[in-house]
């Protein structure tokens, strides 16, 4: 109802000048917040209704979102956002249900391993209980079944099953009228996420052929192959939708190429490997991109933000120039920077710097 | 000031920056849970206050409203608004707290405080000519202004002031002083004037149209009771910000001494031109923690709850290094607030004279 209010034009006018804010509904969650957390307005909630088990390092969450959420296709991911410690964290997750599931019961799912050293699947994984809300966006992404319907391959590792676990349940409930072949890499026979689910689709669905092989349970490691293509009917006519470790998907992409395929014919969805260990300390400098501005320049040394943008011809607002007043802060939307002051690192993400006394250690892009 | 050594002053950077790293480390899930629980008081005694005026025409429901919404604007603008867009609460990666995008319920508008609070008063605190918040431009607050006969009406400009408080720091970035001189003019100011037009407006629509108008039979009471909860605030603001750096003791500095200064030096300054005053804990928390001001200018980016906390270590570094620590009940810093203003609004032949005579008889005692 309150969704309703706010998209008044009008009314939405109103409320950004009298609460000065530009998301004027959102000014009462304090409030209706904690009465019932679904009822805020700042981001899209979500409630924690049951969490499963799946592999030893992987579980399926079943979530709630507010029926306002704006729903997804199969094979789209979402941000979440949750807060560890008093910081808001976003993350990106591929939603592993079917959109049924969300029109017939309201419900979203999503399969989340645990990424060693990671701070938010650690997190998930030990500290979200049901009955928790996590904050949920708009879903996204073009890894998409074909419309219309065209013989499909999935070459999915670990994690990476998780979209494809939403697609393959569409296809199987619309009785997708084309040929579907599943080649699902794991490292052990424990490690198949999902192997209930896919087993059942397998069962009820003719045009899927599912081929399961484990990694490392052999004397030897058994990746792809080309063998494994050989066997495909008609793999050039296919669209091949590739998921998991950077590894399988390169070589996936290598010999799919070599058997014909163009490049339009292959979807891939990547899942960022954790932050990389920390890097020496003298690795000072980088690629800075100043995204609004549109001008790219290099780094070197400890030159700090401030000084580079200038350097560039850029003009940032700036204060006192040593890291006080935060005239300078802006958003860093990717990468990692060095905090001058305090000799603190920051994480990779998206997150608000002081220009004058931050210095890149690597790439980073901020939003100037 | 005190005269310290070039040793002793990054001496006293190292060990005020080793308090700050310490409570930056340990920022978390406490500080953003006691900052949403004042969120939450705001909007609750923002909403009992509004919804309960119009029922003002009950002379003790009009008090409680009143009281209600004032409290709120002084916990928004000085618990919540100075302390968010100090960057306080940035890092908690909340769009709804973030320093640059903060907009407050006061008629000035959050850049114009950005500018010339965080930037100029923070940075060239009490250094006469630059820090412009010494006498806000309408008051003679010591001997670097030369005396003139209207000075000696010099408390009206302050009453005026204070009980138009929001306005006067609304249109502070003005630099009214410099127009007159003619260092500026009014045409280089037109885009900061715009802007404190539409924000000016939009607050003064909010509290004396929109909710006047909007259970018309009573605007009258709703017009008087939003009068009277700005009122509050501007009082109250005003005077614990005057008390801030505007007491006996507070220091005050020149360009010269300042140029090219040292970290330490910026610490020693900070430290010197800063007062603060003592209470309980609700007096803190109303006066946005303003009671720590030496605090607050040491760290102005750290969360404001934490002041009383680092209180005592901050303290200690002051003995240290042999640096007064300004202190005092609420009541007697203000005192000297008062004196001050009244003091300097004499000729100072007039007012040197009485100074003598007071230390004079204090001696013979």
């Amino acid at each position: 109802m309150l969704a309703r209010l706010t998209q008044t034009k009008a009314l939405h006018w109103l409320g950004r000048q009298l609460l000065n804010r530009d998301d004027p509904a959102a000014w009462l969650d304090p409030l209706a917040g904690a009465i019932n957390p679904m009822w805020v307005q700042e981001y899209t909630p979500a409630r924690v209704e049951r969490i499963m088990a799946e592999t030893a390092g992987t579980k399926t969450f079943v979530l709630k979102p507010a029926s306002r959420w704006t729903g997804f296709e199969a094979g789209q991911h979402v941000n979440i956002c949750t807060e560890i410690d008093g910081i808001r964290r976003t993350r990106t997750f591929s939603l592993s249900s079917s959109p049924e599931l969300w029109h017939k019961q309201g419900l979203i799912t999503l399969t989340i391993k645990r990424l060693p050293g990671g701070l938010v699947t650690n997190w998930l994984h030990d500290s979200l209980s049901e009955g928790d809300i996590l904050g949920l966006a708009d879903a996204f992404g073009e890894f998409l079944v074909p419309q219309p319907a065209k013989p499909v391959l999935f070459i999915a590792g670990g994690s990476g099953i998780t979209p494809v676990l939403s697609q393959l349940e569409t296809m199987a409930a619309s009785h997708y009228p084309a040929p579907v072949t599943l080649l699902y890499f794991v490292r052990t026979g424990n490690d198949i996420i999902g192997r209930e689910k896919l087993e059942a689709i397998a069962a009820r669905y003719p045009g899927l052929t599912l081929n399961i092989i484990a990694t490392h349970e052999g004397k030897e490691p058994r990746f792809l192959c080309d063998a494994d293509l050989e066997a495909i009917d008609g793999l050039k006519e296919r669209e091949a939708y590739l998921c998991g470790p950077k590894g399988l998907m390169d070589l996936a992409t290598e010999l799919l190429q070599q058997r014909g395929l163009a490049e339009s014919q292959m979807h891939s969805t990547f899942f960022a490997p954790p932050a990389p260990a920390a890097l020496d300390n003298d690795q000072l400098g980088g690629e800075v991109s100043f995204t609004r501005s549109s001008v790219d320049v290099g780094s070197e040394g400890d030159a700090n933000l401030l000084e580079i943008a200038e350097a560039a011809g850029l003009k940032p607002r700036y204060g006192c120039r040593m890291g006080i007043c935060h005239q300078c802060s802006c958003r860093k939307t990717s990468g990692t920077v060095v905090n001058r002051l305090t000799g603190k690192v920051s994480g990779p993400g998206e997150e608000s710097v002081q220009l004058c006394v931050s210095v890149p250690r690597g790439p980073v892009q901020i939003d100037v | 000031m005190k005269k310290l050594s070039e040793e002793q002053l990054n001496g006293l950077q190292q060990d005020l920056d080793a308090i700050r790293d310490e409570v930056l480390a340990d920022l978390g899930e406490r500080d953003a849970t006691y900052i949403r629980k004042i969120i939450r008081l705001h909007r609750t005694l923002e909403v009992g206050g509004r919804v309960m005026m119009p029922f003002g025409f009950i002379p003790p429901v009009f008090v409680a409203a009143t009281a209600s919404l004032g409290i709120a604007k002084i916990l928004e603008n000085m618990e919540i608004g100075h302390n968010v867009m100090h960057g306080q609460y940035d890092w908690m990666n909340d769009p709804a707290l973030n320093s640059q995008t903060y907009e407050w319920d006061t008629v000035c508008t959050s850049e114009s405080w950005r500018q010339t609070h965080n930037y100029e008063h923070h940075t060239y605190t009490n250094i006469i000519g630059k820090d412009r918040d010494y006498g806000y431009a309408v008051l003679r607050l010591g001997d670097d202004v030369k005396w003139h006969p209207g000075h000696l009406l010099q408390f009206v400009n302050y009453i005026l002031l204070t009980v138009l408080f929001q306005w006067g720091v609304g249109v502070h970035e003005l630099e009214s002083e410099k127009i007159r001189r003619g260092e500026l003019r009014w045409r280089d100011k037109l885009p900061f004037l715009k802007d404190f037009a539409r924000k000016g407006g939009r607050q003064a629509f909010k509290d004396y149209v929109f909710f006047p108008l909007l259970t018309l039979p009573v605007a009258p009471i709703v017009l008087a009771g939003n009068v009277g909860a700005n009122l509050i605030r501007n009082i109250w603001a005003s005077t614990v910000i005057f008390c801030g750096h505007f007491t006996q003791d507070a220091e005050t500095f020149t360009e010269e001494e300042c140029e090219g200064e040292s970290k330490g030096h910026w610490y020693l300054r900070q430290l010197s031109g800063s007062s603060n005053f003592t209470g309980g804990k609700w007096l803190h928390v109303l006066s946005g923690h303003l009671s720590y001001q030496v605090e607050h200018h040491v760290f102005p980016d750290l969360p404001a709850h934490r002041y009383p906390e680092i209180s005592a270590k901050v303290q200690e570094v002051c003995k240290k290094y042999d640096i007064p620590y300004n202190t005092g009940s609420f009541a007697k810093q203000y005192g000297t607030v008062l004196s001050r203003i009244a003091r300097f609004s004499l000729p100072d032949a007039v007012r040197t004279r009485l100074e003598q005579r007071g230390s004079g008889q204090l001696q013979a005692i």
